[in-house]
């Protein structure tokens, strides 16, 4: 069995031995990014910067809340809010993988920014096994490019360190429970964030939207997991698809968006069955989503395909 | 303590293979399929997983070494998906693009009684992912289990220790993948 205790203690040693100067770590303050985050201070002190990108690809609140987070665990950090770089970047842009390699790079071109303003010459990341496995490699297909792997340029000045390379993320939040983080049981959430949530082109009034609907489902099935009429799914999330069918909204005719709902049940997200969530539940989330966005959303439906044959996310 | 390594072909699961075995206190790791099989044989391995592998390369590719594998040792192997499909081919089976293929949810029926399946019932969930599967197989080869649209999906040597699925047992969502991996590792154990 994995040893979280024994995986702690050999890898500080090793980050030790490994990082000889300054590091930068950035954090979205997903269980991957932090556990890397204090492992690393754990070894090399202040010698770790960690840093918060708010790439406006964000959840709710998130950015807020993640600094909160790092300043609660006393880490060093810096911010950077690069909402508009990112959108100006995505501009125009309706393939997936395209998108990603766009992310990727923007935030590898930041990264080094702050490297350079602060003398860093090490970028730690919280690759966990999935990332390097399904971005592929001479071997192995790509299914997509993780932001941190495949999404990554050719072209980087700063040396790589990734401490969770070989875990999966059921073992990464027995590191976070053993490390006593708080976000050990946080839902995992994309790197390039609601820009691969958003199929097609991304716009501000798209993850405007999307986001809200997210916001929606997140509340209502940790409502209903918490009443106990469900178990809380390893990830549950709203997609938007940007084909547009009629409604009825008030005697009048409406036409907008569709809201795919997403709720997966899986241990390392290399496979996954989609959740059973009671109808009276996926009742609640569409009359809220359709009533809150009525203006962009006229329908909701709920995917029921299983990881494979799709993926967890559409994108 | 046994000594089981993996065989890479390329598949998405390949990590997930050795993190079984590792969970089940085998000493493990990952071997690219390229590695001359004299160099595995030096590390003492008392068996040897040949992983699923990229998409089609069960079809016709030749897997890197695998063949090498098959001809030469003398302890089990146990192959995977496209693992599995090399085996019946290196063994003169014939393996085609699938009717339909299977992705996600199987039933698997076991229709034999083999080490390999001790202790999972005739009828369980499995998961597997393939586009090709094995269509044929020679005298040699015996078939262990069918699904309502796959009729191949295990095999066994008749008279070497080598098996294969077709499903995946490494993945959580199969029933009893952990009980598989178990009885290998106890065939490899016992040989």
């Amino acid at each position: 069995m994995f040893d979280p205790k024994k995986f702690i203690e050999e890898t500080v040693e090793k980050l030790k031995k490994e990082i000889t100067g300054k590091a930068l770590i950035a954090c979205s303050g997903g269980v991957d990014s932090t556990v890397s985050a204090v492992l690393a201070s754990k070894a090399i002190g202040e010698n770790l910067i960690t840093l918060h990108v708010d790439t406006g690809l964000m959840r709710k609140n998130e950015s807020k809340e993640v600094l909160e987070l790092l300043k609660k665990l006393k880490l060093s950090y810096r911010f950077v809010d690069a909402g508009e770089r990112f959108l100006d970047a995505l501009k125009g842009v309706k393939d997936p993988e395209r998108k990603r390699k766009i992310i990727g790079e923007m935030f590898i071109r930041i990264f080094e920014e702050v490297a350079e303003k602060e003398n860093i010459e090490y970028l730690i990341q919280g690759t966990i096994a999935p990332d390097w496995i399904e971005s592929g490699d001479k071997l192995r297909d790509r299914i997509k490019s993780h932001h941190n792997v495949g999404g990554l340029p050719e072209n980087i000045k700063l040396k790589i360190v990734e401490p969770l390379r070989e875990l999966y993320k059921d073992e990464v939040r027995a590191v976070a429970r053993e490390l006593g983080l708080p976000i050990s049981e946080r839902q995992p959430f994309p790197g390039p964030g609601l820009a691969v949530r958003i199929l097609g082109e991304v716009t501000k009034e798209r993850v405007e939207i999307v986001r809200e609907a997210c916001s929606i489902v997140e509340e209502e099935i940790e409502k209903a997991a918490k009443e106990k009429l469900m178990k809380l799914p390893w990830q549950y999330f709203a997609v938007l698809i940007p084909v547009k069918s009629v409604g009825v909204h008030g005697d009048k005719r409406a036409y907008g968006y569709t809201i795919a709902v997403r709720a997966i049940d899986s241990v390392d997200a290399m496979s996954g069955s989609f959740s059973r969530i009671p109808h009276e539940v996926l009742e609640r989330i569409s009359t809220r989503i359709t009533n809150t966005l009525g203006k962009y959303v006229t329908r909701v439906v709920y995917d029921i395909t299983n990881k494979p044959p799709a993926t967890i996310e559409w994108e | 303590m046994v000594r089981i390594y993996v065989i890479d072909n390329g598949g998405q699961w390949t990590h997930r293979e050795w993190r079984v075995l590792r969970y089940l206190g085998v000493e493990t790791k990952i071997i690219p399929n390229y590695v001359p099989f004299d160099e595995i044989l030096k590390e003492k391995v008392n068996g040897l997983v040949l992983s699923g592998g990229a998409p089609r390369v069960g079809l016709k590719e030749r897997l890197g070494r695998c063949s090498e594998y098959l001809e030469k040792a003398d302890f089990p192997i146990l192959g995977i998906c496209a693992g599995h499909q090399f085996i019946a081919r290196h063994f003169g089976g014939k393996v085609e693009p699938a009717k339909i293929p299977e992705f996600g949810k199987v039933e698997l029926i076991v229709d034999k009684e083999h080490p390999l399946f001790e202790g999972v019932p005739k009828k369980s969930i499995v998961w597997a992912s393939h586009n090709d599967e094995v269509t044929w197989v020679t005298d040699e080869i015996e078939v262990l289990a069918h699904s309502r649209d796959c009729k191949i999906e295990a095999i066994s040597h008749k008279s070497k220790p080598i098996f294969g699925l077709q499903f995946h047992p490494e993945v959580e969502e199969t029933e009893y993948g952990t009980q598989i991996f178990r009885n290998f590792i106890e065939i490899c154990k016992r040989y």
